[in-house]
C-alpha cells in the first residue's frame, strides 16, 4: 500500500497542545455527565500517544483478562480529519450507574444498553464537539455501534482495520468519587488525519 | 451551521426539494414536542400530510411512542446542545412504519436508528430539535439471522447444528466485532459435525417435520387459514439455553408427546418449532410453560427459552410469522433464558 507516505511524529509541544485541547473538551463532557448523574466526576489527565494500531489493546490493559466489559464506538469525520471514539465500560459500573439514574429496577440486558447509549451519547458527543470547536472543525458523527456487551476486552479489538498503521490515541479514564463507576474514553485518529491535525495544532501554537 | 450564511433565498426552493425527496425521515419539533417540519419520507410512510402533522403534539399524534423514554433522549439535546442517538437494538423503531420492501423484504416493520440534533435559533438558544430517522431494516435482519446462527453453534460433541463453514462467510470483519458477547464457537469440533445424527430420526413420529419445503407449505397454509377464518393460531419457537446440550431423543420425544394431533412441529438445526392450531397466545403460553417445565425435569443441564408468535393480520407470509417467533425467542434469551416470551409487534 502507500508505504511511501510521510511518517507522522508528535513533538512535545504538540503533545501538550493535544492534552490541553482534550482537557477543555472533556471538562465539558464531565460536566454533562455530572449533571446527568448528580455525582462529582474526577477529572483525569488525558494521555496522548502515537501508537501502532496493533497496540491498541495495550491502551486498554487496565482491564484484566477476565473482567467483563461493554463498549460502544462512534465514527466521526470533518475537514478530512477522521477517527473513532471508543467508550469502554467495566460491567461492574452498571449497578451504580443505574442507581444514580434511578433505573435500578431494570438492570436487564436492555436496561444496560440504554445506560450505555445514554452515557456514550453524552461523553462522546461533548468531547468530539469540544475538540471540534477549538479546532474550528465541524465533525459529523456516525451512528454509535455497540461493539459488545459483557465481553472480554480482547474480543472488542480483535478484528481491526489494518489500513492505517499508526493512530493518535487520546485516552481519558473517567472515574467517580465514592461510587464504583469507571470507563475509558479513547479518541482515535487515523494516520492521515494526524498530519492535518498537526497542521491545525501548529497554527494554534504559533 | 457555519455555512448557512451562504444559502441565498433563491436556493431555498431546491433545498426544499431535497428535503422532500431525501430518503431519511426528518422531523423538527419545538420544546413542547409540537411538530414543525415533516418531510416527504415521513409523509409517505406515515400517511399523514405535513398539513395534518404541523403543530400537532408528537405523542398525541403517535400514542405508541414511549413518551418518557423519548423525552429522556431529547432532554440533553435541548439542555446541553448535544446530539443523541438511538439504535434499533434499544427499540426496533420510533415510528411504526411498514417495511420499505413489502414484497421481498422479510421484516414486517421498518427497523430504525435515529439521531436527534439541536437546532440553534438566532439567539443561540435551542428552541427546536430535529429527529432524523434512518431505515436500518436490512442491517437488523442480517444481524438477527447472524445471532440465531451463532446461537446455533454448540460446542458440544454430538452437535446437531449448522456447520461453521456455512456461517463463516456471512461474518464480515465489522460485524464479527459486534456479536462478541456470544460464546466462542469451538470451530474444529463443529466442522466435523455438519450433519445431524441420523439416530434421532427413528424416535420422531411423523409430526416433527424436517423438510424445509413441506414446513413452509404448512406454515403458509395455516397462515391463510387464520387470515380467512379468524381462528387464532400460534407459532412457538424453542431453543436449548445451554450450548453444550443438544436435542437428544428424550427431549424430542417429550416435545412430540406434548403436541396435539392437529399441531405440526419442525426441527431445523437448533430450533424446534410448533404450529399450534386454533390456539391463542394464552393457550400457547400454557403449552410453552408445560413443555419448559417438563424439559427441566429431564435433567439439570436442560433449560429452554421459548418464543411465541400469535397470528396477526400484519403477517404477509409464513416467513414473517417465523421471524416473529424467532424475535420473541431472542427476547426471551435476552431476558435471562429459561422463560417464554410472546411476540409484541
Amino acid at each position: 500500500m502507500n508505504t511511501a507516505s510521510p511518517t507522522v511524529t508528535l513533538s512535545d509541544d504538540q503533545r501538550d497542545c493535544y492534552q490541553e485541547l482534550t482537557n477543555v473538551a472533556m471538562g465539558q463532557a464531565a460536566d454533562r455527565l455530572a449533571r446527568l448523574l448528580g455525582e462529582y466526576v474526577v477529572l483525569p489527565i488525558p494521555r496522548v500517544n502515537l501508537i501502532e494500531s496493533s497496540d491498541l489493546r495495550m491502551a486498554l490493559e487496565g482491564y484484566g483478562e477476565d473482567s467483563s466489559v461493554s463498549a460502544v464506538c462512534q465514527g466521526f469525520i470533518g475537514s478530512g480529519i477522521a477517527g473513532e471514539a471508543l467508550l469502554v465500560f467495566n460491567d461492574t459500573s452498571f449497578k451504580d450507574l443505574a442507581r444514580l439514574t434511578r433505573r435500578e429496577q431494570d438492570l436487564t440486558h436492555n436496561g444496560q444498553l440504554e445506560l450505555l447509549m445514554d452515557v456514550s451519547s453524552l461523553l462522546i458527543g461533548a468531547c468530539i464537539q469540544g475538540i471540534g470547536e477549538q479546532l474550528e472543525v465541524h465533525f459529523n458523527q456516525g451512528h454509535p455501534v455497540v461493539l459488545g456487551q459483557h465481553c472480554n476486552v480482547r474480543d472488542i479489538l480483535k478484528a481491526g482495520n489494518e489500513l492505517w498503521t499508526k493512530t493518535l490515541a487520546i485516552e481519558i479514564h473517567y472515574t467517580m468519587e465514592s461510587v464504583n463507576v469507571d470507563c475509558d474514553l479513547l479518541l482515535l485518529f487515523t494516520e492521515d488525519s494526524v498530519l492535518r491535525l498537526n497542521q491545525k495544532i501548529d497554527y494554534l501554537l504559533d | 451551521m457555519s455555512n448557512q450564511g451562504n444559502i441565498e433565498l433563491g436556493d431555498i426552493h431546491w433545498l426544499m426539494d431535497i428535503l422532500q425527496n431525501i430518503d431519511v425521515g426528518l422531523v423538527v419539533m419545538d420544546s413542547e414536542y409540537r411538530i414543525q417540519l415533516w418531510n416527504g419520507f415521513m409523509e409517505s410512510h406515515s400517511g399523514l400530510s405535513p398539513q395534518v402533522a404541523k403543530g400537532e403534539n408528537l405523542f398525541k399524534l403517535f400514542p405508541d411512542i414511549p413518551e418518557t423514554w423519548f423525552r429522556e433522549k431529547c432532554q440533553p439535546v435541548f439542555q446541553l446542545k448535544t446530539r443523541t442517538f438511538t439504535i434499533w437494538e434499544q427499540r426496533p423503531y420510533l415510528f411504526h412504519f411498514k417495511n420499505y420492501r413489502p414484497i421481498t423484504g422479510r421484516a414486517t416493520f421498518m427497523y430504525q436508528n435515529t439521531a436527534i440534533i439541536p437546532l440553534e435559533s438566532i439567539s443561540r438558544s435551542i428552541d427546536h430539535i430535529c429527529v432524523i430517522i434512518y431505515d436500518v431494516t436490512d442491517i437488523a435482519i442480517n444481524r438477527r439471522d447472524h445471532e440465531l446462527q451463532l446461537a446455533a453453534i454448540q460446542p458440544g460433541r454430538d452437535t446437531p447444528s449448522c456447520s461453521a463453514s456455512i456461517i463463516a462467510p456471512a461474518i464480515p470483519a465489522a460485524s464479527a466485532l459486534e456479536v462478541t458477547n456470544k460464546p466462542e464457537p469451538a470451530a474444529p469440533d463443529i466442522t466435523a459435525h455438519q450433519i445431524k445424527p441420523q439416530a434421532t430420526e427413528t424416535i420422531e413420529s411423523a409430526v416433527i417435520v424436517r423438510d424445509r419445503h413441506s414446513w413452509d407449505d404448512t406454515l403458509n397454509r395455516q397462515l391463510a387459514r387464520c387470515a380467512r377464518s379468524e381462528q387464532p393460531g400460534c407459532l412457538v419457537c424453542l431453543q436449548i439455553d445451554n450450548n453444550s446440550s443438544h436435542y437428544d431423543e428424550s427431549l424430542l420425544a417429550l416435545f412430540n408427546r406434548s403436541l396435539r394431533q392437529s399441531d405440526t412441529a419442525y426441527h431445523c438445526d437448533d430450533l424446534l418449532f410448533a404450529l399450534l392450531d386454533n390456539s391463542d397466545a394464552g393457550d400457547a403460553r400454557f403449552f410453552a410453560e408445560r413443555v419448559r417445565k417438563a424439559i427441566k425435569r429431564l435433567g439439570d443441564h436442560y433449560s429452554v427459552s421459548i418464543g411465541i408468535a400469535p397470528y396477526i393480520d400484519e403477517f404477509e407470509s409464513g416467513e414473517d410469522w417465523q421471524l416473529a417467533a424467532e424475535e420473541a425467542l431472542l427476547q426471551a434469551r435476552h431476558q435471562g433464558l429459561d422463560c417464554n416470551q410472546v411476540f409484541e409487534p
